[in-house]
């Protein structure tokens, strides 16, 4: 009997503790992760230190502050201002010889033979974005965002709006939106046929470039620890896509020498189909986060990209995080090193290396800790990127010359023209691409007030 | 819509109801149980600052998009 009393007293305790707990539970939504006090601001805001090597250099500080209201409404405003300098790739091939090109500005440069050919460039970029998320029920939230950005040659214009609904006992929430994107491409020089030697310039015309994206999601909780989703994104574009400064190399067919340079060009539609699986798992103590992106579009590109993080508690507040991704893409339908000379040109053609055969590999690590006698949390992040081409006939090969029912089908002016009897044999040249080393440092401070 | 296009949605679709689906078939996680899912770390994008950090960098070194939102900004992007 003595032991009787207090195991009851012990039952009846933990039933307190757990109806305590439905309580708060079930006045937090699943998605709202409440542990922030009700009516508290929240800064966060990071400085990025980005470098490719011989390449470009960025320095981007970002503040975002937010406010959670009593009735559960959040405003969100953020600023982020980018100083970009540094040299970009053409897209020309390197040359045996010394090559003289003109850039977009008009002036002469000349590049030294086995060197890639690069622009120098220097540009500010300024974004601002907004968001308000509202509550409409004790199950469906909406959220409206606004975006707008700055630069010496583009300007974006933007909003979205999505709606997340909780069912079965708030367990799965089904989010779906649609945003559109109204830019403006305002080329530095004039805006350049595609596919001319790029002489003629039309100056001051603002390209019009229009992205519109919808978005289905699912996620559930799949038990106490861990937490799935599902997402997928079907985005459209139209207008002006073609990159103002990149250019296509022309190659002597007997020599391979290179013997001129036409400017790209770039369908001005494009199809975009995404999805997104995403894991959350809680251990003991640490947070294993793992997402697989499928993606595919109708330029031909489809990629698959592979992201693990492991966030480690550390004693005091203090964590490490590791974070490897693995990202591969199959090149475009109109992708070419370079196009033979004297021969027929196919209807578009672009040498950017974005759309050809790349991997992108990252390893990084974030540091996050307290400092003492200031709130808030701070993390460092180290990261470094490796981007490369696959080589042709090894990985690479193929994954971009599939899809030749999807060619009838789809139509459209991206097959149209005879791009394979202009191509060179990749293997026969010095790529345009030489493996790419990028380092980032990022460093984040945030804060509750 | 492309073939692909129709067939990547469809795959959608049934990825979807699967997920959606699993739910009937794993213990109900009651209210009580939910307190690590309350946590910031229990987020798909735990840092917004951070993973918009790096939706821009992928966005401008690489072929895809696509993620956890709609919208957002574009850029030049050398």
């Amino acid at each position: 009997m003595q032991l009787a009393a207090p195991e009851r007293g012990l039952a009846a305790r933990r039933r307190i503790a757990a109806a305590a707990c439905a309580l708060i539970a079930a006045a937090v939504p699943t998605a709202a992760h409440s542990q922030e006090a009700t009516g508290s601001w929240t800064l966060d805001t990071s400085i990025l230190l980005y470098g490719e090597q011989d390449r470009t250099e960025i320095f981007e500080p970002v503040a975002r502050i937010s406010r959670l209201f009593s009735n559960g409404h959040r405003l969100s405003g953020q600023f982020a201002y980018d100083a970009i300098t540094g040299a970009s790739p053409t897209g020309a091939l390197p040359s045996g010889q010394l090559q003289t090109t003109t850039t977009p500005s008009g002036n002469t440069v000349t590049i030294a033979a086995g060197a890639v050919p690069t622009n120098e460039f220097q540009d500010q970029r300024f974004a601002l974005d907004g968001e308000w998320e509202a509550p409409l029920a004790r199950t469906l939230k909406s959220t409206l965002g606004a975006h707008y950005s700055s630069e010496t040659d583009y300007m974006s214009l933007g909003g979205s709006a999505s709606a997340s609904y909780e069912i079965m006992d708030r367990l799965t929430t089904l989010t779906a939106g649609m945003g559109y994107n109204a830019d403006k491409v305002s080329p530095i020089g004039g805006t350049r046929t595609g596919l001319s030697d790029g002489t003629v310039a039309v100056q001051g015309l603002d390209n019009p470039k229009n992205v519109t994206s919808g978005m289905l999601g699912v996620s559930h909780i799949l038990s106490r620890r861990w937490l799935v989703g599902l997402s997928g994104t079907l985005q459209a574009e139209d207008g002006y896509l073609t990159d103002p400064y990149k250019v296509v190399s022309l190659v002597d067919s007997t020599t391979l020498e290179v013997s001129g340079q036409l400017t790209e060009k770039r369908p001005d539609k494009r199809q975009r189909a995404s999805l997104l699986f995403s894991s959350v798992y809680h251990l003991n103590e640490d947070v294993f986060y793992f997402s697989l992106r499928g993606y595919s579009d109708d330029w031909n590109v489809r990629s698959g990209t592979l992201d693990l993080r492991l966030r480690h508690e550390l004693a005091n507040g203090k964590y490490l995080q590791p974070h490897v991704r693995y990202y591969s893409q199959s090149q475009a339908d109109f992708y070419v090193p370079g196009l033979i000379a004297g021969q027929a040109l196919p209807a578009y053609a672009s040498a950017d290396y974005r759309i050809g055969p790349l991997r992108t590999g990252t390893l990084g690590l974030t540091y996050g800790f307290h400092v003492k006698g200031m709130p808030g949390t701070v993390s460092l992040r180290a990261e470094y990127l490796r981007q490369w081409l696959a080589t042709p006939g090894g990985e690479g090969e193929g994954e971009g010359g599939g899809g030749d029912d999807d060619r009838a089908a789809g139509g459209g002016e991206v097959r149209a023209g005879p791009v394979t009897t202009a191509t060179i044999d990749p293997a026969s040249i010095q790529s345009n691409m030489p493996p790419l080393n990028i380092g980032s440092f990022l460093i984040g401070y945030t804060v509750n007030f | 819509m492309s073939t692909r296009l129709r067939r990547s949605a469809l795959l959608f679709v049934l990825a979807v109801l699967a997920v959606a689906g699993s739910g009937c078939a794993t213990a109900k996680v009651q209210p009580w149980d939910r307190d690590l899912m309350a946590r910031e770390t229990m987020r798909f994008a735990p840092s917004k600052i951070e993973s918009g950090t790096d939706d821009h960098i992928y966005f401008s070194k690489e072929g895809s998009v696509g993620g956890l939102g709609v919208g957002g900004g574009g850029c030049g992007c050398n």
